[in-house]
Formats: structure tokens, sequence, C-alpha cells
């Protein structure tokens, strides 16, 4: 393991060192690759120049032409992935939870479609830097709170601000579907039928009639309606937060009525009992991982674990977020939601799908990232084993957008810190 | 002087006996009214008692008592003797539960800002919800539209007390209706009535169902104490009731079926006899009720259908409603038919009809006729000791009873006719004079019609038919044309009214008739005017009565029949069992089994489960037990049960009693609650015990509970036997309220300063508290005697306290940041202690060298962090430097969802800082075994050991593996095989229930909108209580 370090950092020395104007080429070479769309190169390369991976070949079959290549690292026995996405979530845009001052993610107001996360994400977040040295590299910033809550962006995780880390602009619209029956859970009040239902989808509906028409129409300006204009016009996502079975129906009806170009279900606890709805309206889910208690005492105890497996056999593509309690920290954990959606039903390809490639199709990004394809963005990662089982989550490097990112965080600082004090007691 | 005594004996005599039969002299503002003259009521069925029916009885009334009961008996002079013409007397219900005639409290405003102390002036009890100093008795007035409600359901006397607070004072007993004043009282203390709500205080303390308990027993241990010691102390009026009290019957009034088993622990601990009004879920715990030797009051007020039409929302409906739903109605019965004495109340009901049907529908549920009318009466009698004046129609006992027109023990719908309260009658049903109903011909001089009366014998309706006859002049044929009309029919007293439209060959128009009616032959005489103004005398005869129509007397008629009824679970509740798993022997083969010891991980090896402990294990030669069920464990994995060191799964009503700054008091083992569903999936999850803690509110928190999570089990069960006593200590944010809003910045401490004061001030306190008890118990019994010294008082928050510095209690602190640990240690080396746990713990990688030194183990989150600034410097590798400094370490869950996959996080110290997987596992298992003091019996795979075991499908720390099965003290309580099969059993029973469900919505019988049960997760920092 050490040794292996070792020859990695001294590579990736070589790669900084060499780091001119003049477009660097990397090889990756041998390791088992995982392309992210469910196939698995067991001896690979993997070609990098600049931000874009140039190469990926069998390395059985492919003559390597060493002299095209500024640098080749020999992976042999190592895993390469691509890097994950975390859809949905908080991250950059709060610091620590409890302390009101850096929650920066939930504006005042019921419709808020023009509310943009991107100018809240503080790409230098201590957080930020623990969850990528988990091989999450991408995250969706998504605001929440009201019935539209605002736009999310999709953002890198490795960056300087908030412009360089973005990798879609106001990628979708965030709308929360009420709850056909409310409370439960973390409310504190009991579940019971929601008398507002109705009332609710009403609203819903007439601000999307009137965003509708407004989109046909030029000759006016009105700020929300403005940021809304590309849900029926254009990619932007309509991401409709959902979890119950009426909700969900509610919400395929919903999407077709008002032609909505890219409907997204984000939630889908109930997705299962309606799968052949989702695959005809062709409705993609973005479920929430399975480290979370069943909704109801008398649903089967492995739902959330299983739900995955559900969806992916009746064919709904889906992808996994960990929203929830302290989901902003946890953000680092999503590859494990994948491991359990694994160890409950998925093969390997398709549990790494769920938090790479089908999360990018789902967010509009399928064609730049998400998987390790000629003509993507660098961003993987080198791993020693498994990267959904936690006990060999361990990278050697990683790049995002092919820059080497830093592996210290500021836990990783404190560890040293504290190793060391320890270490110096021992000898005095 | 001898004769003279006697004499005056004799004249004392008199005297007593002259003031114990007559009213003392009330003055009279006119002309005296003669007392009542006796009354007879005769040719009734008469209950005497559960026991004794007499038909064709009478019974005789005299100054609001009975005077007879019989079928002869001899009439008094000059008494009224009214017919009671086969009606149905029943003796009066006795309600236990109500406050009638009581004024309702009210709460006081809220505010925003705590209330730590009490804000009521005067001498009494320090805490607002004790004031067992309320008498019922002060406050009564007659509230004659009160009482009906409850005289409609046969009550005619009621216990009524002021329903507030925990210790509520005594409840006077009294007549209900239309009774004088100065009658009504039939007793002043009637009993004391107690309860586990705090009511409308707002006052902080208790903030949970655990404070309410310990608050409760702490004002006993003072009542107790000032009994003694009354003439030192200063007085107290609420110890001086409460005192009192203690040697009368105790009524305790519970929300909850486990609450019924948490009022009968206060009770024994006192040794005092409470008989509790309980919730009408107590089937669900039948177990707990097989001994049980005092009478239960139970509710009938059975919930009531949810509407299920809508099948999306029907299918959110918990299986636990369901099942309520279905089987409340049974309680009574299954109770009774446990041989628990049971009284009945109309708790819950807002009126009559309600009441009875839910009476009947426990009679039809089995408890029998005799059963049920001792429940109403003779039972609730001999609860408040009221057997002399009540509770059966026998000689001497007071007048009060309700009149029906048939059996209510064996019919329904049947009509209460008369309330009688202290001799008094009241009507409480407007019954008609004389019932009409049936078809007549009416003669008229020249003319008849037939009249059809139909309805209600209060109010009939009816049908008139007149007959025009013509000839046709050509054919000579004649036809009839029928006139049917609507008949506008009064009853007044003994005559009736009618008046319709006729059109014959006499008369075409309104016909108005009055006639005077004869019950004895059933027919009508009277005058009426024809449409033309004449006046005529006519005559009605009955040519058919209103037939009785057989179908509805036995549609009335009470049935047993439990035929389509389903089982009680154990739990009640989806995943509950039919009956506990029975004990077997395992013989778990082929497995490689993680020993904890220093065997290491054993490949293909084979354990044995026996009489709850573990016989065998290794790979060395055994013979297999008969009966002995063979599993082969070939590529699975055995461990140990998980044990999950931080947990606030199955708690009730509250996990932080948040009142104060020290609860010591308080104890979780209190409130275990067993219908937690994520008892079973952690289970599931290969957790086989967790450590149930008191919240992080306040600096010194409350005891906990160890539990077994033995679903199906009751919470006494789940208790590991000889828990090691621990107790929550807390520090930081949490107890400095730093998270609760600007509001909560009164109580002490609000800062890290204050606490360190707090833990001092505590055992300082504790300890001159405890050199106060050495000293008396150092006086021999002769030194005690001699100078008159009596024992000092109990506080039960120091004798926790003291039991922590004496090392007989253990810490559990919640802590993250080092300045606190540090000062905690510091705190506890001064006192001459240790601190057992810190729990957390996230910046014990800064201090683990001191933690180690110290002795203090650390139990801690594998990876949270970021949540409050307190823990911005928590790193995952945590774990691993504490385990490097010689930290005794352990991974815990404080949250339910985590709580069903420690083996996930234990891994991940695998992941941070490359910790070996043996090590990691013991994290889970062997180590916090050894913090909860639990290691000679739990935490590893070693013979003579608790049988805690768990199959997995992989290495438990592999992100794929899966509880295979889970094993209790060798009770198989979770296998993944069945759980599928539960999971169609659920649906199954909630699809039965749901389509009786339809059915009652369909008939138009009361229904409501789906508001599922609270089921909170408790976490650390989760205040107040709730309802499960």
């Amino acid at each position: 393991m050490n040794t292996q370090k070792l020859i990695i950092s001294f590579f990736l020395f070589v790669c900084f060192g060499f780091s001119g104007t003049a477009q660097k080429t990397i090889l990756f070479s041998k390791a088992t690759v995982h392309i992210g769309n469910g196939k698995v190169i067991n001896q690979g390369l993997v070609g990098v120049k600049g931000d874009e991976i140039i190469l990926v070949e069998n390395a059985l079959t492919h003559n390597i032409d060493k002299a095209v290549w500024d640098t080749i690292i020999d992976l042999k026995g190592l895993d390469i992935y691509p890097g994950f996405i975390a859809p949905n979530s908080k991250l950059g845009l709060t610091e620590i939870d409890a302390v009101r001052a850096t929650r920066d993610f939930k504006e005042v107001g019921t419709f808020n479609p023009h509310v943009r996360s991107l100018i809240a994400y503080n790409a230098e977040s201590d957080v930020i830097g623990t969850v990528k040295t988990n091989g999450v590299f991408y995250t969706q910033a998504t605001p929440e709170g009201g019935v539209i809550s605002g736009s999310s962006s999709i953002m890198s995780l490795n960056a300087w601000n908030w412009e360089d880390a973005v990798l879609k602009t106001d990628d979708g619209i965030h709308l929360n579907w009420p709850n056909p029956i409310s409370g439960g859970g973390w409310s504190g009040k009991s579940k019971s039928l929601n008398e507002n239902y109705s009332t609710k989808l009403k609203e819903i509906r007439s601000f999307f009639e009137a965003a509708h028409a407004y989109s046909k129409s030029t000759d006016i300006f009105d700020q929300r309606f403005e940021a809304m204009r590309e849900l029926f016009t254009g990619e932007k996502r309509l991401y409709i937060h959902g979890n119950q079975m009426r909700a969900i129906l509610d919400i395929i009806d919903f999407q077709r009525e008002l032609n909505i170009n890219y409907p997204v279900i984000v939630g889908g606890y109930d997705a299962h009992k309606v799968t052949s709805e989702l695959v005809t309206a062709n409705v993609p889910v973005i479920i929430k991982g399975g480290h979370t208690l069943p909704s109801n005492e008398d649903d089967p105890i492995d739902l959330p674990y299983r739900l995955p497996y559900l969806l992916n056999e009746a064919g709904v593509l889906f992808c996994i977020q960990n929203s929830g309690r302290m989901e902003t920290m946890n953000t680092r954990n999503l590859p494990f939601l994948a491991g359990t959606a694994m160890a409950y039903g998925l093969n390997q390809g398709e549990a790494l799908s769920a938090i790479t490639l089908n999360t990018a199709k789902i967010l509009g990004i399928g064609e730049i990232v998400g998987s390790i394809e000629v003509g993507k963005k660098a961003t993987l990662f080198v791993n020693n084993g498994n990267a959904l089982d936690m006990r060999t989550n361990n990278i050697i490097t990683g790049m995002i957008n092919g820059e080497f990112i830093d592996l210290t965080n500021i836990q990783t600082d404190l560890y040293d810190k504290y190793q060391e004090k320890y270490k110096k007691d021992q000898q005095n | 002087m001898e004769t003279v005594r006697i004499f005056i004996c004799i004249s004392l005599f008199s005297l007593i006996q002259l003031f114990v039969h007559s009213q003392t002299p009330i003055p009279n503002n006119g002309v005296k009214e003669s007392e009542p003259s006796a009354l007879v009521l005769r040719n009734a069925t008469i209950i005497v008692s559960p026991e004794k029916t007499i038909n064709n009885a009478s019974i005789a009334i005299k100054d609001g008592k009975i005077t007879a009961v019989g079928k002869l008996i001899r009439f008094p002079e000059g008494a009224v003797i009214v017919d009671m013409d086969g009606k149905t007397i029943v003796p009066s219900f006795i309600e236990s539960y109500t406050n009638v005639g009581l004024p309702n409290v009210k709460r006081k405003e809220w505010s925003p800002r705590p209330q730590i102390e009490s804000s009521k002036d005067g001498a009494f009890y320090w805490n607002e919800a004790i004031h067992p100093e309320v008498d019922a008795a002060r406050h009564f007035k007659v509230d004659p539209k009160a009482s009906k409600k409850l005289q409609e359901m046969g009550f005619n006397i009621a216990v009524t007390h002021i329903n507030d607070g925990i210790a509520r004072g005594n409840g006077a007993i009294v007549a209900l209706g239309e009774v004088p004043e100065e009658k009504a009282i039939i007793k002043t203390k009637g009993a004391a009535f107690f309860s586990l709500q705090k009511g409308v205080s707002r006052q902080t303390y208790p903030s949970s169902q655990m404070g309410a308990i310990a608050l409760l027993r702490q004002a006993i241990y003072d009542a107790q104490y000032y009994a003694v010691n009354k003439k030192e102390l200063q007085e107290n009026l609420s110890l001086n009731a409460l005192s009192e009290q203690l040697n009368h019957p105790i009524i305790f009034v519970v929300e909850d079926k486990l609450e019924v088993l948490r009022a009968n622990k206060i009770a024994q601990e006192f040794d005092l006899d409470f008989v509790i009004i309980g919730a009408g879920n107590e089937f669900e715990q039948i177990n707990d009720f097989k001994e049980w030797e005092q009478p239960l009051v139970l509710p009938i007020d059975f919930p009531e259908a949810y509407d299920v039409g809508d099948p999306y929302i029907s299918q959110q409906i918990p299986l636990s409603d369901l099942k309520e739903w279905e089987l409340a109605p049974s309680n009574p019965y299954v109770l009774q038919s446990n041989k628990v004495d049971i009284a009945l109340t109309s708790k819950g009901h807002q009126d009559a009809k309600t009441f009875w049907k839910h009476f009947h529908n426990a009679l039809e549920r089995g408890l029998s006729r005799e059963d049920a009318i001792a429940a109403l009466t003779t039972t609730p009698a001999k609860i408040f000791g009221i057997s002399e004046q009540a509770g059966t129609l026998e000689k001497g006992k007071i007048a009060s009873f309700s009149v029906f027109d048939a059996d209510p023990f064996v019919m329904k719908n049947t009509t209460l006719l008369e309330s009688w309260s202290m001799g008094v009658k009241h009507h409480t049903k407007e019954v008609a004079d004389i019932d009409i109903r049936g078809k007549y011909r009416f003669s008229l001089p020249e003319t008849s019609y037939i009249i059809d009366i139909k309805g209600s014998a209060e109010k009939p309706t009816g049908t008139a038919m007149s007959f025009f006859k013509s000839v046709d002049p050509e054919t000579k044929l004649s036809t009839i044309d029928t006139l049917k009309s609507k008949v506008n029919i009064t009853v007044d007293y003994r005559d009736a009214v009618f008046y319709f439209d006729v059109k014959d060959n006499y008369n075409e128009g309104v016909v108005t008739l009055h006639g005077n009616y004869s019950q004895k032959i059933n027919a009508f005489l009277g005058q009426g005017q024809l449409p033309d103004g004449e006046w005529v005398k006519w005559s009605g005869i009955q040519l058919s009565s209103l037939e009785n129509d057989k179908d509805e007397i036995s549609k009335n008629t009470i049935s047993v029949d439990t035929s389509e009824v389903g089982d009680i679970w154990f739990p009640n509740m989806a995943y509950g069992f039919d009956t506990i798993p029975e004990e077997e022997i395992y013989v778990l083969r082929n497995a490689t089994l993680w020993t904890n010891e220093k065997e290491g991980i054993i490949e293909k090896g084979t354990i044995i489960l026996k009489d709850g402990k573990i016989d065998f294990i290794g790979t060395g030669n055994f013979s297999i037990p008969s009966r002995a069920i063979e599993i082969d464990c070939s590529g699975m994995h055995v461990t140990s049960g998980i044990i999950d060191e931080h947990s606030h799964i199955a708690i009730s009503k509250g996990v932080n009693e948040s009142g104060q700054a020290v609860s010591a008091e308080v104890s979780i083992a209190d409130v275990v609650r067993n219908d937690d569903i994520n008892i079973y999936r952690q289970l599931a999850g290969g957790v086989t015990v967790s450590h149930l803690l008191h919240g992080s509110a306040n600096p010194i928190g409350g005891q906990s509970a160890i539990i077994k999570l033995k679903w199906g089990y009751s919470p006494q069960e789940m208790l590991v036997k000889d828990m090691p006593k621990f107790i929550k200590f807390a520090l930081g944010e949490n107890v400095k309220q730093s998270n609760w809003g600007d509001y909560q910045t009164i109580r002490f401490p609000q800062t890290r300063m204050g606490v360190e004061q707090v833990f001092y001030d505590a055992f300082l306190r504790a300890e001159t508290y405890k050199k106060k008890w050495k000293k008396y118990n150092e006086l021999s019994p002769r030194q005690k005697e001699k100078g008159n010294i009596s024992a000092p008082a109990i506080d039960l928050e120091l004798e926790s306290i003291w039991e922590v510095k004496n090392s007989e209690r253990f810490i559990s602190c919640h802590s993250y940041v080092q300045s606190e640990i540090n000062m905690l240690m510091n705190v506890a080396d001064s006192m001459g202690f240790t601190v057992n746990t810190f729990t957390h713990i996230l910046e014990g990688y800064k201090v683990a060298d001191k933690m180690a030194k110290h002795g203090a183990g650390g139990s801690t989150f594998s990876d949270w962090w970021a949540y409050k600034y307190e823990v911005k410097d928590a790193i995952p590798f945590n774990a691993n430097i504490m385990q490097e400094q010689g930290v005794l370490v352990a991974i815990n869950s404080d949250d339910a969802e985590m709580g069903r996959r420690l083996n996930q996080e234990a891994a991940k110290s695998i992941k941070y800082g490359g910790m070996s997987e043996e090590d990691a596992w013991k994290m889970i298992t062997l180590n916090p075994a050894k913090m909860l003091h639990l290691d000679d019996r739990m935490g590893s795979l070693k013979e003579g050991k608790d049988a805690d075991v768990v199959i997995w499908t992989d290495n438990p720390l592999s992100i794929n593996a899966q509880v295979s099965k889970t094993f209790i003290d060798g009770e198989l309580l979770y296998d993944a095989w069945k759980s599928v099969d539960e999971y169609y059993r659920i649906q199954e029973e909630k699809a039965r229930i749901i389509s009786k469900m339809l059915t009652s919505n369909k008939k138009g019988e009361p229904k409501k909108t789906f508001v599922k049960k609270k089921e909170r997760h408790w976490h650390c920092d989760t205040i107040g209580e709730s309802k499960h």
C-alpha cells in the first residue's frame, strides 16, 4: 500500500511538474476500469488529455504507443471509477447545520423559481473536502423550501469559486409536491390526511399555466416566469419532489398535461408501486438512498435497501441521492448507499450506475460526465478495491475535469496533527 | 353512680341514633312541604344484583332508600303504587371517571419563556402538577344537564374529580340528577386520584413520562416523611393531604396499557393498592394481567373505524391501528376471562347511544351478563367502599336505579325510560302514554276509513284510505277509486288528534278527529268535524296491531360471535408473533465464527445454543442433542449480537427530562416500550442489546435501561437481568441550551463554566445527604427510639447521584469538546470515581491519552460531524486514535436508522485509520459489552455466555452482509426468510380488517379520517413528550 502511494505521488509530482501551457497526456494503465454504464474492463487503459478522456481501451487488445503519452501510470491490481455525482444536495450551501449563519439553501417565499443556488455555493467549504476524498466529485447544489424552491446547478467539488465550479448552470427547477398524507417522520406531527392537498395542486397548476403562457410571449418580463421558460422550451429539468403513491401518479399526469420537457421525480418512496406508469411516461426517479427507515411500520423492513433493485427490475431509470438528516456531511457516504443497493439485489455495475452515469443522464449531463468514455470529462479516481464498500473505499488518486485533486482535508490534517502529537509524547 | 352512667350511655346512644337518622335542619322558606310518602314500583323485572334477577317483583322506596324488594313484599301504608308493566329495573351504575359538577381547569397562557418554579402561592408542594389537597366535594355543584348524559347511560352515582395533574386530589361520590345540593354528596372523600399526566401546569418539570413517574414517587416519599415528622415540619397542605390519601383507596388514571404496568410498579414500591383506570388496550399485553389482583377499571370508548373508501389512504393505515380497532371491544372479555376483576367506565363517551352501542359490543365479544352487571355496579361499589349503600337493589341501599323497557344486558336497542336518583324520579325519556300503532277502521256516521298507523309511539305517522264508488250509467258496472292520503297525528296524553284528506261518496276534503284511546280495548272514541263543518261522533276499532317482528327481536338479542375476529399478535402490530417463539436447541454448523475471544475467527465451526446459553463452540467433537434444530451455515458468518451502546428506541413519551438541570431521579427503565417497530427492524440488523439512554438536555440526565431486543415480550422482560446501573450525563451545547432558541436563556447553566458547577453542586449535595443517612444508620434501634430520631427524608435525585460518586452507578456522558471532557474527568478524579463512558466523544482523539489514564471508555460515531458548532473538529479517525491510545472504544448509533446497520459503521474504521477487521467488529460487540459491564455474559461467542447470536450471509463488515437470523437468549426472534412471509401475512390481515371497516363504513357507522398515531424517533436532543 505505502509503496504504491509513494509511486503514485511521484507520478503526480511529475504531472504537476510538467503542467505548462501545453495539454499533457496521461495514460492510466492496466487497472480494472469500471466504466459507469455497467461494463468493466479488467485490464483497461484510460487516456486523458487536458480535461478530456481521449482513450478507453482493453490493455490486452490495444497496443500502447508510449510516445503519445507524457505520463503512463501503471495501476495493475487497482480499480478506476468515474467520479460519483451527488444529486439533490446541500453540499456547499451550508457548513454547520445548527449554525443559522451558515445555512444558505432555503429562501423565503412560496414560488421562488428565480432563486439560484449556484451563487451561494461555497467552493472552499470544509465539508466538500471530506466528501471529495470518498470519490464524490460533482454535486447538484439544490435549494429547498416553499413550493418552488429555486434553481439548482451542478457543481464540481474541485474549484476556487462557484464560477469555475459550475458544470451546468441552472440545470433545473425544484418543485415540492404536496403530500397527500402529511406529517409523520421528523415533523413530530401525526400522519394525517392532507385536507389542503387538492387546493395546493390547483395553486401549482395555475402557477405553471401562467408560466407556460409566458413562455410563448416575448414582450413582457417576469423574473419568476423567466426562470421557468426553459422548462417548456429547452432542456431545463423540472425536479418534482414527491414520495407517496398518489403524489407520484398525480405528478405523472401533471407533467404530461403541462408539457414539461424533462420531468424528474425526486424522492419516490412509493415508486415501486407505480413502475409501469413511470416507464410509460418515461419519468426518471432520483430515489433516496437506503440509509433511511421505512416510512410505515408495516412496510417491508428492507424496503429502502431494496427499492433500487425493484425499480431496476421494472426498467425505471433511477439514481440515488442522500437527502435527509445530516445530509450535507453524509454526502461522503453516497458510495455506500449504492453499495447497500448492491447488497440488496443490484449487481455492481448497476449499483455504480446509480451514482454515476444514470445520475448524469437524469441531470442532463450524461453527454459530458458520468462514465469513463472517450470525449467525456476526465473525472475519475483510482481506488484499491471496491469503492462501494466502506472497508475498501480508499482513493489513491483522483482527478476532476482533468485536474488531480488534493487528498487531504481538514480531517486528515487533524488526524496527522494528533498522530504527530502522540508520537512526540511517546518519544518524550 | 352506676345507674347514672348507664342512663347516660343510653341517652348518648339514642342521641347518636337521632343524628344518624335525620338530616340536620335547614331553614325553610314558606310552608314546609310534607316528606314524600313511600312509593312502590310493582310488576317489574328487577335486577337485584349481578347474580339475582326477579320477575314480577316490586320495590318499595322511602326517604331515598330501598325499604323492600321482592315478589311478595308488604306495601307500606299510604304508598303510591306504580305499575311498571314488565319493565326492567337495573341498579344504578357507578361511574369511576368523570368531572361532572366540577369546574373545567384552564391552562395558563403559553409563554415562550420557561417557568421553572411553581407559580402557585401558599403552603403547597413545589410542583404544580402535585395538588392532592384539591377536594372535589368543595367545588361540586349539582349540574342536572351534565348529569343527564350520565344518567342516560345508566349512571346515577358517580365519583367525580377535577381531572388535572399527577396528584389530582380527592374525588367525591355524588348522586346525579336534580338532587338537592345537601343530599347530592354521598361521600366527600371518595378516593384520591392520580395520573401520569402533568395537566395544565406550565412548570417545566416534568417534561416527560419518566419525569412524571419520578415526581410522583418523590412526592409519596415526601408525604411519608412528612407524616412521621409532622410536628417538626412546617405545615404543607399538599403533603398533609397526600399522606392521608395513602391510607385510602387510590385511583390511578392512565392512557396506555403500558402505563397500567408503570402505575402498578409504583404501587408495588410503596406497597399501596392502586385501582387503575385503564386505557382500553390492555388485551394487547394480556400476559401481564394473568396474575393481576386489584380490580381494573376499563373504558369502553372503542376506536371508531377509519374512512377506508380511498385505497390510497387506507394502505397507509398501520396494521396496529386496524388490529386495535378490531380487537378493542374484546378488551373487557379478555381481561375478565383471565380472572381480572373488572369495572367499566363511560370515560370518553359524549352520548348515551354510543355508550350503549359499545357496551353491547363488549357483550357480543363474550363478556357475560353477570360480569357486565357487576362491572358497572358491585365492583365499582366495592372499589369506592360504598357497597353498603350502592351497587345492588337491596333493602337499605340508596334508591338509585334505571328503568328500561327490556333487559339491556340481553337486548340491544332497549330504551331507558326512567332514571331514579336518591329516590327521585328523573324522566330521561319522554314516553308516550299510549301506543296507538296498528291498523284501524275509523267509523263515522255514514262512512268509514281505514287508517294505518306506524312510526314510533311518540311520533306516529299514518295513511288513510277512502273509497269513492262510481257506477257507469251505461254498463252499470261499478268501480271503486281508492284515495290514499297522509294522516297527521298528534298524541296528547291519552288522546289522539287526526286530520287527513278524504274523497268518497259522502265527504271530500279534510276530516279532523279527536279521540280518547282505550288501551284495554285498543279503540278510539271521540268527535270530529267533516269537511263541510258538520260535527260527528266517531269510533276507531283496531283491526290489527303492529306486529312484533321476530327478526327484529332476534336481531336485537345480544349473541356472542367471535368467529370473525382476528387474534392478538405479540406485539399487536405488523411483524408481531402469534405466540412467542419457544426456546429450542439450535446447532449452527459449518459457520465462520467470529468469537471475539483468543480463538479469533474459526472457520467451519459449530456453535450450539441451548437453554438460552452458548452450550458449545468450536471445531472439536460435540454431540447433537436430541430435538435439536440443525442449521447449515456454509458460507455464512456467525457472530455474537451487536450491542448498541447509545440508543433511544423503544421509549415512551419523552427521552429527555429537560425540566431541570439535574434529573438523576428519572429512569428510562420506567418507560420502556415494547411495541416500537424499531425493535424488530434492529433485530434484523443484528442488534440484540441496546443501552437506552436518557437524552442530553441537561448536565445530569436520567438513569438508563439496558434491554435485550426481545420482540414480543413485555418491557419488564426486555430489561437485562441484574442490569448494571447507568446514568446519562451531558456536556456542551445541549445542556446549555445553545440551539433551543432565544427564549431558553433562563435555566442554569448557559455556559460550559456553569456545567462544571452543576456537577460539583450535585455531588456535594449528595455527600451531605448521605452523611445524614450514615449518621442515622449508625444509631442503634434503641438510640433511635430513645432520642425519638426518625429517618432522614429520601431524595431520589441524590440517591442516584450518590451511587455515581460511590461507583455503584456508571456514567455515560454525552460529550464533544476536549475542554469539557477534561473538566468532567477532573471533577470525577477530585470526587474519587471514574467516568465510565464518554459517549459521542468526537474530540476524544485530542485527549485520548488522558482518557486512557483516567480509565474512561469512548463510544463514538464513525463519521458524523458538522451538524453543530461543537462537532466541527470531529474526525472519522477518532475511533482509531482512541484505540491506539488504549481507550476502550465502541461505535454507537444514537439513531433508529443507523442502529440497523452498525456493522457498516464499524467497518468505516477500517477505511479511516486502518483498524483490523476483528478490532472493528469488537467495537460493536465485545467493547460495548465491557463498557456496560456485561462482558461476563455477552459480547463474544463463548461457552456459557448468553445465546445472543447472529447469522450473517457474508463477512459482517462487508457491505454485502445481511442478517439471516438473530437469536436472543437462544430464541429465534428474527428470521429473514420468515420476514418475507410475514410481509404477506401483514397484507392479508390488513385486507381482512379493512374489508370489515368498509362494511362498517357502508352501514353508515361513525368513522373518522385517517390520523396516524405519532411515532417519533428520539435522539439525544429531542425535547418534550409525545404520544406514541
